[in-house]
């Protein structure tokens, strides 16, 4: 089976919003959704004694994902290598699906036509995988800090395997209990 | 996130859901404790099938893409799914019910189906009613509405509603008393029957008008316990909505709006005033509003716990009217 | 969405590169049927591997912007009003030609002067065009971007050498340097190279994004980095942690550099960097005890006005001293390309007549960074090196100087200004100043992709092509020896062109000489350029294609061969260069251009130290905001102030705030965080509001309103009179709320000379006002006794025969004819004649024994053309023979 997950090294990020731009304009997304925002409290502490934390949010493609439960029309969907996506032509626009998801990874847009308001969402880039084969998403290629890796948990000899398997990691809101797909590597205190 | 992904359309829906669910249950439960009173309730029926009709009308116009929104139905596991299937099958036979009740012939066929058009409408208008409330509730990332009080709550104010509309609008155009009491007991003097009318008419509407006092004290009873055990809470979301409705930036519409304007006022008007038209129609506009004034308050406490940061970042995205974002709209250089 | 597949048929993959900052990293661009469909980071470009930063992936939607310039444009309403006429781009090069000429005819070539903005352009073509055409006066923003920096260290040994030798490093110190926001790719390898070991030394006033990632970070004082790198050199010196084997064999001035030093310790520096002097010795033997280490330059160097020159004189001994200079894991002397052309090579200097170099604005002032301190710099480059440091960037007009010209008319009127590739209102100091020059200009054109403030006061604008549309050749300011390549994508749109072509097509209008130009475009002359290393290529595009990258082999310890390229071959910490300049020879401190300790009464008033300058995600300079997809996420300015204070003023995150100095105020957002000192502020660069239109047009587009430009000074006295840097770091200013009466208060657009808001107008003109520090007037005092007869010529630092122009050579004791070389005995006049070994008398042809003087018997050439005869002789013997080497041999 394939797994696909993404690791987000929180030692090397320097929140650039580099893979949000580059996502924007990879999808060519309305103005207002923003796939992967790199979110941050900002500098805390007292001065001099301060750190900083950034952390990159996206679809958390979870193993036990509350949004395609809830959408109707079937058009939030699941593929077997474990990503989420939304079938454009399929979705009515009810955003339950929006609503259901605890981490605000979908959206659907404002500024879109109006009757192109569906729900969107991150796909790890389906497009770049189903073109070439090997292909990550955009927005682990774009980073100069090499912040994100992706690849898939089950293959022992991926990247991913090897970090979640041997680095402590932890994922977001997991008391949910919807299983989230994005492990992230502490950077402790803020610090490398 | 300061985004509201709902807004008002969904909140008419919730409101209209509740609404028509609420007039067909009452109607259904006042033809089983008073069988054949039925088709007095016809009015109020068209106006359940009116705001059902409208409902509907706002989820899939309003919210929704029309090309697709006839697959609202495929998903079994979706709740949306079974309130849709709901929302059609209340329309649906509530406006048999009602096309029953009018006194035209051509309509005659459909009076062997009245009953079970009334009894299929009122479960399924029950279940509407409480759908609207279970729908938020199962959206757990909001502390706010993940409750299982919250359909407790919406179904009590659909009640209030309902009756409140019930109570407002029994007896009129197209069943009025007379013609009911007429065709229950035909030959009966016209000048009697139209006595009798009066008295029944003023017999129910206290009745129903009893039954909005009850259901405004056991929503307030509801609602106050709601937002106060919320706000003790151990969530921390739905410890801050709960504040920003006692004492924040919503208690204005809470208190003034909500608490006394939607519920106080309308038990007052009910008590003192039940028996004068004007006051009655007051306090059904009262609690009308009301209701709304509650659907709205909930959709817009569909606070998220953020990821730390989240706020500061979408805090500080501009406005959808910020003049770059249209600046360069016409496509092509002036220059 | 549009789903574009990058493999359809008839798609190529053009080697391209990014376009939005000068890091230049690589861009695989999808081409179909001539139009860009994707873009992506090239896996395989050194520099960036693939990653793209937030300005990089904006290249599609930059590439046809609605608000982009399409079209040569001419002034058809008054200035300023923004009404123009679409004309052909050949016509519009003829008419400015025609008013360029018309304004050399009338007011000397050096009447028309050009600005240009970042590295990013050909400008060593611009170069060319302003050599051929007769005007010094071409500037840039160099002198706040490393310029004055590499000058100051090449003045002190030969080649500044800013290659960090990473790999082998243990320890980099980032001195005002935040990678974390402009230069991602030197992120990713200090970020990859820590995890190794790596030590990371940040020195930044603010908790930068690299701070953030730091193993020592010294917040210090915004400006006082040059108190600082003075006391990281004490401690060096008086700890003894210096490299002696390299300081005694390869540097001179040790014993005065010590004597100098000891006023400059840690507590000294303390109250100034407001660091306590333990961090400061901390940080100094961090350096010092983990070498090789490095010391990698940032921007800051060369923005902190008059103490600029001093500090990175200080960091250059520093490194010096350590024994990092050119060694394994040290800071590398790349020298200039031996295989590939150098951008001096083909700017045509020697078209430039001397008396045109002499009236170079700002030269009399600012001598190290235009012609006096270049040519010195590039003459002694050439004796070593052979070839000479780019002076396109290395020797240029003072701009601020320029403006002031042609508000003042002093020196001289300047008549025209050719502005490309930058806004000089967003982006040089004292923005109102700079704005009221751009209005009154006679004549103004600018080369530019947007209609900035600049460009609506011009009288031509030119519709320049961007990324994908040209190919580029990065040889970082043409002083390294490696050479990265990319390709055009697609030819440019509409009637766009590159600025090569502008300065060509201008260069040949206004009369230069076709066969000076002969490359039609970029390739042919890129092709030019690399087709010295050799390799089988056809063209450029095959270049790129097939290589796309040029570093030659590494070689350490270069100085080993030929020494240093100084004066005295060594690495001079007391400057000889500088000294002859009329600057201290040896760092020498002042203070920062406003501080409470100097002037405490200004303090008062201003109580918060600015400090700004600094680049941040996602723009660079003053550019991208007009690209919604980025603005969307940063769409306002902010300025960042501390908790502590923002609480006292009652501040909240998000509030608008004036920021202001002496100079003038501006509009800025809060952002309210502890990543600065209670008592200081940062404000952002660079903005203006495209989207604002040209409003009342007083100050279009917005750009007075939040520039932080109005705030930095470009008075004399607040510049580096070594590189003429003007301050942007560690100004006092003020902030206060905006009030809700202010918001729609228009800013005051009051120039002002010097600048000052409440006296508006020249007060003082340029020729009155004075420098930082008064030059320091050369005089060299000879090292030897002077022989009778002989007179002491400073200026060339030679004892000199005056009747005869000989030149007194101290350690052989002899005279030399600097013309001939031929050498000449002191005494009795006699030249020496290495062919046969003896003295002749020119005059006479006779010859005498070398060691006893006496007369030889006749056995000279035949008489009549005995003079030229022997002097011929002597001449061709003497290319290889001194008299010294006779006497050695005998």
């Amino acid at each position: 089976m394939t797994r696909y997950v993404m690791v987000m090294d929180q030692r090397s990020c320097i929140g650039c919003q580099s893979c949000s731009v580059a996502c924007r304009t990879w999808n060519d997304l309305p103005m207002d959704i923003i796939y992967n925002p790199v979110v941050s409290e900002g500098v805390k502490g007292e001065w001099p004694n301060v750190h900083v934390n950034y952390t990159p949010l996206i679809c958390m493609h979870c193993e036990k994902e509350p949004c395609t439960r809830c959408c109707p029309t079937g058009a939030s969907k699941k593929d077997k290598d474990g990503t989420v996506w939304v079938d454009h032509k399929k979705c009515m626009g009810c955003k339950a699906c929006v609503q259901a998801c605890p981490y605000g990874a979908r959206d659907s847009s404002e500024m879109a036509p109006r009757f192109e308001r569906y729900a969107q969402k991150c796909t790890f880039c389906r497009d770049r995988r189903e073109m070439t084969p090997g292909a990550k998403p955009y927005c682990v290629d774009t980073c100069h800090q090499k912040a994100r890796i992706f690849g898939d948990l089950d293959d022992p000899e991926s990247d991913v395997a090897k970090i979640i398997g041997s680095v402590q990691t932890f994922r977001l809101m997991e008391d949910y209990g919807t299983e989230p797909q994005i492990y992230y590597i502490p950077a402790l205190g803020g610090q490398r | 996130m300061n985004k509201h992904y709902w807004t008002w359309p969904i909140v008419i829906d919730l409101f209209l859901g509740g609404l028509g669910g609420g007039i067909l249950a009452i109607a259904m439960a006042y033809e089983f404790l008073y069988p054949g009173l039925g088709p007095a309730f016809a009015m109020p029926v068209l106006i359940a099938v009116a705001s059902l009709g409208l409902a509907c009308f706002f989820l899939v116009f309003e919210l929704g893409q029309p090309k697709v929104f006839l697959r609202v139905f495929v998903k079994a596991t979706a709740i949306i799914k079974w309130g849709a299937v709901l929302l059609s099958l209340a329309l649906i036979a509530g406006f048999v019910y009602f096309l029953s009740c009018l006194p035209w012939d051509i309509f005659a066929f459909l009076v062997p189906l009245q009953k079970p058009a009334l009894i299929v409408a009122g479960i399924s208008g029950l279940l509407v009613m409480l759908y609207t409330g279970i729908f938020l509730a199962s959206l757990k990332p909001h502390a706010f509405w993940n409750s299982p009080a919250l359909p407790v709550l919406f179904a009590v104010s659909a009640l209030l509603t309902g009756a409140a509309v019930a109570a407002a609008t029994l007896g009129m155009w197209p069943v009025t008393m007379s013609t009911l009491l007429q065709a229950l007991n035909p030959g009966v003097d016209a000048g009697l029957v139209a006595q009798e009318a009066a008295n029944t008419q003023v017999f129910f509407q206290g009745k129903l008008q009893t039954l909005c006092m009850a259901l405004i004290a056991v929503e307030a009873f509801v609602l106050l316990l709601y937002v106060f055990l919320l706000r003790g809470s151990g969530n921390e979301v739905a410890r801050t909505v709960a504040a920003r409705w006692l004492t924040g930036k919503t208690a204005p519409a809470f208190w003034l709006g909500l608490v006394v304007c939607g519920l106080l006022l309308p038990l007052g008007l009910y008590y003192r005033f039940g028996e004068v038209a004007a006051a009655a129609v007051a306090a059904t506009v009262l609690v009308l509003a009301g209701g709304c004034l509650l659907r709205f308050l909930v959709v817009y406490a569909d606070d998220r716990r953020l990821v730390p940061g989240e706020k500061r970042f979408f805090d500080r995205l501009p406005h959808h009217d910020a003049a770059f974002l249209t600046a360069w709209d016409d496509k092509e250089s002036p220059y | 969405m549009a789903e574009v597949d990058i493999h359809a048929p008839g798609v190529e993959v053009k080697k391209s590169c990014c376009y939005f900052c000068h890091q230049n990293c690589g861009v695989l661009a999808y081409v179909l049927d001539g139009t860009v469909i994707k873009v992506e980071g090239d896996p395989e470009h050194p520099t960036n591997q693939g990653g793209l930063c937030c300005r990089g992936n904006i290249a599609l939607k930059h590439i046809d912007h609605p608000a982009r310039i399409n079209h040569a444009l001419k002034r058809i309403g008054e200035r300023g009003e923004n009404k123009w006429e679409k004309i052909p781009w050949d016509q519009a090069i003829t008419e400015i030609a025609e008013k360029l000429n018309q304004i050399k005819e009338e007011s000397g070539a050096e009447a028309v002067a050009t600005a240009g903005g970042t590295l990013r352009t050909e400008d060593w073509a611009r170069r060319r065009f302003m050599n051929m055409f007769g005007s010094p006066n071409s500037f840039h923003n160099a002198l706040l971007c490393w310029i004055p920096t590499f000058m100051v260290e090449t003045a002190v040994c030969g080649w500044s050498p800013f290659e960090t030798d990473l790999g082998d490093s243990r320890c980099v110190i980032l001195w005002g340097y935040n990678p974390g926001a402009s230069g991602m790719p030197g992120m990713r390898g200090y970020s990859d190279l820590q995890k190794g070991g790596l030590k990371l030394v940040v020195i930044d006033p603010r908790f930068s994004e690299t701070a953030s990632k730091a193993d020592l970070w010294l917040p210090l004082r915004p400006g006082s980095d040059t108190a600082l790198a003075l006391a990281m050199v004490h401690t060096v010196i008086f700890e003894g942690l210096h490299n002696a084997d390299f300081v005694s064999n390869w540097c001179v001035g040790w014993d005065e550099l010590v004597e100098h030093m000891k006023q400059y310790s840690p507590e000294w520096a303390a109250p100034l960097t407001w660091l306590e002097p333990e961090q400061i010795r901390n940080a100094a033997r961090m350096y010092a005890k983990s070498t090789p280490s490095n010391i990698q330059w940032g921007c800051t160097a060369d923005q902190l006005g008059p103490t600029s020159g001093a500090g990175m004189h200080a960091r250059m001994i520093l490194r010096a001293i350590c024994g990092n200079l050119d060694c394994p894991g040290g800071d590398l002397i790349p020298g200039p390309s031996f295989g590939y052309l150098t951008d001096e090579e083909i700017e045509a200097n020697e078209w430039l007549p001397e008396e045109q170099k002499a009236k170079q604005i700002g030269s009399d002032k600012f001598k190290l960074t235009s012609w006096p301190g270049y040519q010195r710099i590039a003459d002694t480059a050439r004796e070593t090196w052979g070839k000479a440091p780019t002076a396109e960037w290395m020797c240029e007009a003072h701009g601020p100087s320029v403006f002031k010209a042609i508000l003042t008319g002093d020196p001289y009127q300047v008549r025209a200004l050719i502005v490309s590739a930058t806004n000089p209102v967003s982006s040089y100091g004292d923005s109102k100043m700079t704005l009221e020059a751009l209005k009154k200009v006679e004549f103004l054109v600018t080369c530019d992709y947007w209609m900035t403030s600049a460009a609506l006061y011009s009288d031509y604008v030119m519709p320049i092509a961007g990324a994908l549309e040209r190919p580029t050749i990065h040889t970082n300011y043409g002083v390294t020896d490696s050479v990265i390549c990319s390709q055009r994508a697609i030819e440019p749109m509409y009637d766009r062109h590159t600025d090569y072509i502008f300065w060509r097509d201008l260069a040949l209008a206004t009369g230069a000489p076709a066969d000076q130009w002969p490359w039609e475009n970029e390739e042919e002359v890129f092709y030019y350029i690399i087709y010295p290393l050799g390799y089988p290529v056809e063209n450029y595009d095959e270049f790129v294609e097939k290589y796309r990258f040029y570093y030659p082999p590494l070689h350490y310890y270069k100085y080993g061969e030929k020494g240093f390229c100084t004066p005295s071959r060594r690495v001079e910490l007391k400057s000889s260069i500088l000294e002859e300049l009329g600057y201290p020879a040896l760092p020498t401190y002042i203070g920062c251009a406003e501080n409470e300790i100097d002037h405490p009464e200004l303090a008062e008033e201003y109580p918060l130290v600015l400090t700004t300058g600094g680049g941040f995600m996602p723009y660079h300079h003053s550019e991208q905001f007009q690209i919604e997809t980025v603005r969307y996420l940063y769409h306002d300015p902010y300025f960042t102030i501390n908790p502590q204070t923002a609480a006292e003023m009652k501040i909240q995150d998000g509030d608008w705030c004036w920021i202001e100095t002496r100079r003038g105020r501006i509009k800025q957002r809060a952002n309210v965080e502890a990543s600065v000192d209670p008592r200081v502020i940062f404000a952002q660069r660079g903005w203006w509001y495209p989207e604002r239109g040209i409003g009342n047009g007083e100050e279009p587009f917005g750009c007075l309103e939040s520039n932080v430009n109005v705030l930095t000074s470009v008075d004399d006295d607040h510049c580096d009179p070594l590189g003429g840097s003007w301050a942007c770091r560690g100004l006092l200013c003020k902030v206060s709320k905006v009030s809700p009466s202010e918001i729609g208060v228009a800013p005051d657009t009051q120039f002002s000379i010097p600048g000052s808001a409440k006296e508006p107008g020249v007060s003082v003109l340029p020729k009155d006002s004075k420098l930082a520090f008064d030059p320091i007037p050369f005089d060299p005092k000879p090292s030897f006794e002077v022989p009778e007869g002989l007179v002491w010529d400073k200026g060339k630092r030679k004892a000199v025969q005056e009747s005869t122009g000989f030149e007194y050579d101290a350690d052989s004791g002899w005279l030399v004819d600097p013309e001939s070389e031929v050498w000449y005995d002191l005494y009795s006049g006699y030249a020496f004649d290495p062919g046969e070994n003896n003295l002749v008398d020119m005059a006479s042809g006779k010859r005498y024994d070398l060691e006893t003087r006496e007369e030889l018997a006749s056995s000279g050439p035949a008489k009549g053309n005995a003079r030229g005869g022997a002097r011929k002789a002597v001449k061709e013997s003497t290319d290889t023979a001194t008299p010294d080497d006779a006497k050695g041999g005998e």
